[in-house]
């Protein structure tokens, strides 16, 4: 009996110690479960998760029921199994967009139980889908430079083809050894063309979408695309395209310059200057004032020699008087090489002005000294010179020599006779025009060594003695010469074109030829 | 004048013959785009809303917010999944977007006032946000109008939805923030209802071009 009693503490004692050690390895009903989360990942299903509380030492059931915005009665998780443990998946059945979850998470053990309320608003808030698949990438090396061509599939589960579901990708690439990503958004197309592209690097590519302006899925597997460097062969091919368009380039450069008069005159046609009448546009540009004033004042009158003394009067001192006779006179005051030489005329001979010219000057000067050198020189009815024409070629030599004894004016010049209805007769040189009333004396056929120009006119002539010229009064110094036409100094010039003032006449001397030939000059000035 | 069932266009009544020249009947399908487009804008503004208040202003509590039970258009009764919205009509879609739409009218004019005095630091950005939305909702409705007009009466039956929260949100910082989240919870729930049964409606009239879905 005393060991049965004794049993039996042993025995309570046994259990009690057991009982606390039980109590200290913490069994208790178990805690709620805590952190709740849920995801659809196609707006036709969803799952959610929680997180359990201690199970207090002792195998824990968890059971969920929810309750939905429109129903009112309570219901048990349909499926704790597909989406693993401590979870709930809700297929569509059992799936409503746009109505609010109650979800009430259950912990029951031996020892109670414990649970918790979460509330799902609105299942889209929870939209989450998978990242796209199949995504590959092409490396497309067309010209001009090659691109990525990327190309990718919506997830397995999602359904595109009702429009209940809208997905929006985005790609992002980057250089190999980049940090830096370059993101695109795409919008609902499953493809992009990626341009900004290198030869020569690696490329790698990720895709991601979002449904319906939910969260985005996570990046899809990393493709990896390398540009191949570009060919050799089109590189050659591109730098032949240039050199070949080069040499019709070239060929028309060579071909423009080779003709380029043709084309000056094709694209800037010479514009005519404007001309005036004698004057010669080089003469102006040789600079020379001298001659400048030269072609613009004497221009028209002052042409060479022969237009000039075109104008002038051949003035011939004639005289039926031995008195008269230059040659005598002048021989006696030494001068016997009198130059009368027109303004035009280059000869480059020294102008002897000596005496002459001084009484040349008086001449004109005065009125008075016309009777005066009238009677000095002529005794014959004034003298009307007849407007003669010379036409000294320009430009002809003439060379003056000087002769030793005679002092013979030895002018070579070949002028020509506009008018030769008057010619009598033709004795070596000279040319002698006559009319009916005259007879000449006799044509000295002493040379004239100076051919000078023959006038037009002759009708004058009356007589010739040793190559001196008499002329009679005539009616051809009208109105034109307005000269004293009984002067001596009657070499006028018929048309009073000379615009040649007394100074000039300064300038040129008279060398009157032993002959008396007295070629004129512009020595008179005609006003 | 032409009637509008023999014609439909989208110009303002105009002479005949300028009618007759000048204006192109736009596909329903076009139309449609447009209209899933806008939705889709509108959805994503509001979204866009949500998350900026929530950024500042964590919810006062789940438990204690309004119920999305209690948004103002919960009582119209909507497909919840896809089989349920495949199954439902066009005319019927239709007329559930406009109905929706209707009634955001005059929550809208609320939210938008009350946005300005807001006691939140990101007010401006959501006060412009809520014009926006304003814009696209009276241009979406005056666009479905139209479209409604060509798919029958039942089309263009509208449900009354009143709003009745008044033009006030509260006295209190607090209450007024607790009431613009709940405003904008709901509102992002019916724009992404109206944004659905378009993209439906779109995806079911481009039969013949699958790429619209």
């Amino acid at each position: 009996m005393y060991n049965a009693r004794m049993r039996t503490h042993l025995g309570l004692v046994i259990l009690c110690v057991l009982s606390a050690a039980r109590v200290c390895s913490s069994t208790s009903a178990p805690e709620s479960p805590r952190k709740f989360d849920c995801r659809s990942r196609e707006k036709e299903t969803f799952s959610c998760w929680w997180e359990p509380g201690s199970d207090g030492g002792l195998p824990t059931e968890y059971r969920l029921f929810y309750t939905q915005e429109r129903l009112r009665e309570v219901r048990e998780c349909p499926d704790y199994v597909s989406a693993g443990a401590n979870s709930c998946f809700f297929d569509k059945k059992h799936t409503s967009i746009w109505a609010e979850y109650t979800m009430t998470v259950v912990a029951t053990n031996a020892l109670g139980n414990a649970s918790e309320e979460f509330r799902i608003t609105d299942v889209m808030e929870y939209v989450k889908p998978d990242p796209p698949v199949n995504v590959t990438v092409v490396v497309n090396s067309s010209a001009p430079s090659p691109f990525l061509e990327i190309r990718w599939k919506s997830p397995p589960d999602v359904d595109v083809r009702t429009g209940w579901v809208t997905l929006k990708y985005e790609l992002r690439v980057k250089q190999n050894d980049s940090k830096e990503w370059k993101t695109v958004d795409i919008g609902s197309e499953t493809f992009f063309n990626f341009y900004n592209v290198y030869p020569g690097l690696l490329y790698m590519a990720q895709v991601r979408c979002k449904l319906d302006h939910g969260k985005w899925s996570e990046w899809s597997n990393t493709i990896f695309a390398e540009i191949p460097k570009n060919h050799q062969v089109e590189k050659y091919f591109w730098i032949f395209v240039f050199v070949f368009s080069l040499i019709p380039l070239l060929m028309g450069i060579y071909i423009l310059l080779l003709k380029r008069n043709v084309v000056k005159q094709c694209l800037l046609p010479p514009v005519p200057g404007p001309k005036i009448k004698g004057l010669n546009a080089h003469l102006l540009k040789s600079g020379r004032s001298e001659d400048v004033v030269n072609a613009l004042m004497g221009n028209q009158n002052f042409p060479p020699v022969a237009a000039w003394t075109e104008q002038v009067e051949d003035f011939l001192l004639v005289s039926d008087s031995d008195e008269w006779l230059l040659t005598d006179s002048f021989a006696s005051e030494k001068k016997k090489d009198i130059f009368i030489i027109p303004a035009g005329l280059h000869l480059g001979l020294e102008i002897q002005c000596r005496d002459l010219s001084v009484d040349l000057n008086t001449w004109e000067k005065t009125d008075d000294s016309k009777e005066e050198a009238k009677s000095n020189f002529l005794n014959t009815e004034p003298i009307n010179l007849p407007v003669e024409k010379h036409e000294f070629l320009n430009g002809e030599e003439m060379s003056i020599q000087p002769l030793a004894n005679t002092s013979y004016v030895d002018i070579q010049q070949h002028p020509t006779l506009t008018d030769y209805s008057r010619v009598k007769e033709v004795n070596d040189n000279t040319i002698l025009i006559l009319n009916e009333e005259e007879i000449p004396h006799g044509l000295d056929a002493e040379e004239v060594k100076s051919e000078v120009s023959v006038p037009d006119d002759y009708s004058r002539v009356k007589e010739v003695n040793s190559d001196v010229v008499f002329l009679e009064k005539g009616d051809s110094t009208d109105g034109c010469c307005k000269k004293k036409e009984d002067h001596y100094t009657d070499w006028t010039n018929q048309k009073p074109i000379m615009p040649l003032e007394s100074e000039l006449s300064k300038g040129f001397c008279l060398k009157m030829i032993a002959s008396g030939y007295v070629d004129s000059g512009p020595a008179f000035s005609v006003k | 004048m032409l009637e509008k069932k023999s014609l439909p266009c989208l110009l303002r009544p105009a002479p005949v013959v300028y009618l007759v020249a000048m204006c192109r009947a736009v596909p329903v399908n076009d139309l449609l785009d447009r209209a899933s487009q806008r939705s889709d804008k509108m959805h994503s503004l509001s979204t866009l809303l949500t998350q900026e208040m929530d950024s500042h202003f964590p919810p006062y509590g789940r438990m204690q917010m309004p119920r999305p039970a209690d948004c103002h258009t919960s009582a119209l009764q909507t497909p919840n999944d896809k089989e349920q919205a495949l199954q439902v009509s066009e005319s019927d879609l239709m007329s559930l977007a406009r109905s929706l739409l209707q009634a955001w009218v005059d929550p809208l004019a609320v939210l938008s006032t009350s946005a300005i005095t807001l006691p939140h630091p990101s007010k401006s950005s959501i006060s412009s946000k809520i014009q926006e939305l304003q814009e696209h909702s009276k241009s979406l409705a005056d666009g479905l109008d139209i479209l409604s007009g060509k798919m029958g009466p039942s089309a263009q039956a509208i449900s009354f939805l009143p709003y009745t929260g008044g033009t006030d949100l509260g006295q209190d910082r607090v209450t007024i923030l607790n009431k613009f989240n709940f405003l904008l919870s709901c509102l992002r729930r019916d724009s992404h209802k109206i944004d659905s049964f378009l993209k439906v409606l779109r995806c079911r009239a481009a039969k013949l071009q699958p790429e619209l879905c």
